[in-house]
């Protein structure tokens, strides 16, 4: 298993370096911003899991894609991450490509993947630990973070002890404890149900309010889209295509809770909804 | 708070009941034993007289220390096998992780080599290392060996994928990736293995001192039975029962030690 992931890692790499040249010649480099070109990804020879998909973000911008199940937005995150090599477009993160494992950008699952043998505060150390982060640093954010999202007094708890929702918040301290410029989400809140979920929402609402981080955010579920971001990027079913990018003006600071009361909040949805719906018949 | 203080004495009566109505039925289970022995409904030969049990626990114990004696010897050999196992095994378990290609290889062997019924290599090791301790620690280790072998490869395989793909983006080395996530994974899996395979060097050391030996528990009891001693035989085998219980504590206290998260 470990060599296996040493040869891919070795893969990425030798395809992330003949892509940087092609970054560099047409002119993507932009050390700030996330740019994607022209993306295009098949698995197998029969699979075409997303088509011709272009989008750029802003530093500090909170995007997020939604689409039905299938249409390829883990893919464009995976791609992102460097999970699996680009193999047509161009992608660039601050003017260099994807590569699992580089510093300035964080990922969070959909499970908590928390370690089972290592307590709460252990564990949203546990990737800046990795990353070789000055010890009292790294503990002292940690404990910041797990205050910040709601565990304070649970530090040396272990995950058995914790309910789903405490444990993605221990999960959401652990990413927010690394000191990356770009947050990679893949459907965080899915398996939380609705009340846990728009808490959660809130407390990471919270976090990046703190230090504007620039976020992807993969869901199926428009209002938490639409309550989280700065716009909403549609996509169609499989090839995922982008039907459309949505600016969402609602001002910050946002209520999760209020919002749900908000007629603009609501025209949103239902603006997106269309879209969404579009993108099924398509 | 009264709740509380109405349950305990309930829970604790409970308790005393299952003692009391276990020792009783031990004490009617002996008595007709005794009965039955004594009037030779059935002939003591063939089952001991309690009475005679404890009289040779008691003088083998208090008396004369030949039990002690022997239970030193099977205890020392069970270590020895059950190191020697379980460290070639763990051992065996990391190169076949590191390198696949050993295992591919290799497997075909093992998996004859563990087919192969390991008492029936009693003789063998009886001839290469003699009748003293070593062949009874090699019959052991050979039974520990293949146990622990087969747990610690499920359980370094047994890595959670979330976690490998935690440690990608992370951009954890080969190094942490072990040691920070594959070995702590796999200690609830070794550890079950680690039970299994102490049960089975005792068994190992057992029978090969059954078979031949010059100390040990297993050599008293082919002894005792062969010179008719039921009683004895009897006596011999509530030691053994007793030593593996406390063998199966002793490791599952230090599991709980090791593995509170769970």
């Amino acid at each position: 298993m470990s060599e296996v992931i040493g040869i891919r890692d070795k893969a990425t790499q030798a395809i992330g370096s003949s892509e940087e040249m092609t970054a560099g010649s047409s002119g993507l480099g932009n050390s700030k911003s996330v740019l994607i070109q022209n993306l295009d990804h098949h698995f197998g020879d029969n699979f075409h899991a997303v088509s011709n998909v272009s989008l750029s973000l802003e530093p500090g911008e909170f995007v997020s894609i939604v689409g039905p199940s299938g249409c390829g937005k883990t893919t464009v995150l995976n791609l992102l991450a460097g999970l699996f090599p680009v193999r047509s477009g161009d992608v660039s993160i601050f003017g260099s490509p994807p590569r699992a494992g580089r510093h300035d950008v964080a990922y969070m699952l959909a499970r908590d993947s928390l370690f089972p043998w290592l307590t709460a505060k252990q564990n949203a150390e546990f990737g800046a630990d990795i990353r070789h982060m000055d010890r009292g640093l790294r503990s002292s954010r940690a404990a910041h973070l797990l205050e910040a999202v709601g565990l304070k007094g649970f530090e040396n708890s272990y995950p058995k002890a914790l309910s789903h929702g405490m444990r993605q918040r221990v999960a959401l301290a652990r990413t927010f404890c690394l000191e990356s410029q770009l947050l990679l989400m893949d459907e965080p809140f899915g398996a939380l149900d609705a009340q846990t979920k728009l808490q959660l929402e809130q407390v990471l609402l919270s976090l990046w309010m703190e230090e504007r981080r620039t976020v992807v955010f993969i869901t199926h579920d428009l209002a938490e889209a639409i309550a989280l971001s700065d716009r909403v990027i549609v996509m169609s079913s499989r090839p995922g295509r982008i039907i459309d990018d949505i600016q969402i003006d609602l001002p910050r600071p946002r209520s999760i809770s209020a919002l749900q009361k908000d007629p603009a909040y609501h025209r949103l949805y239902s603006l997106v909804w269309s879209k969404l719906e579009m993108g099924l018949q398509l | 708070m009264t709740f509380a203080a109405n349950q305990k004495p309930y829970w604790l009566t409970e308790n005393v009941i299952i003692g009391v109505s276990r020792i009783v039925f031990l004490a009617v289970f002996f008595g007709i034993w005794e009965y039955v022995a004594r009037t030779n409904l059935i002939r003591p030969i063939f089952i001991g007289i309690p009475s005679e049990i404890a009289k040779f626990l008691w003088v083998g114990l208090f008396v004369e220390f030949t039990l002690e004696r022997h239970l030193l010897w099977t205890l020392v050999s069970t270590f020895l096998a059950f190191t020697i196992g379980s460290a070639a095994g763990i051992a065996t378990s990391l190169v076949f992780v590191t390198w696949p290609a050993v295992e591919k290889f290799s497997d075909p062997l093992l998996s004859a080599l563990n087919a192969l019924p390991r008492i029936a290599l009693a003789p063998l090791f009886l001839l290469w290392f003699g009748l003293g301790i070593w062949s009874k620690v090699a019959l052991g280790a050979s039974l520990t060996y293949f146990i622990v072998l087969s747990s610690a490869v499920a359980g370094i395989r047994g890595t959670n994928s979330d976690h490998l793909i935690l440690a990608r983006t992370l951009g954890a080395s080969q190094r942490q990736i072990f040691a920070r996530i594959t070995l702590p994974n796999a200690v609830p899996t070794i550890f079950s293995g680690l039970r299994l395979g102490l049960i089975y060097a005792l068994l190992g050391v057992i029978a090969g001192e059954i078979i031949a030996a010059e100390h040990g528990l297993g050599q008293l009891l082919s002894f005792l039975a062969g010179s008719f001693q039921i009683s004895g035989v009897f006596a011999v085998l509530s030691i053994l029962a007793l030593l593996g219980m406390s063998l199966l504590w002793a490791m599952n206290r230090l599991e709980n030690r090791l593995l509170q998260w769970r």
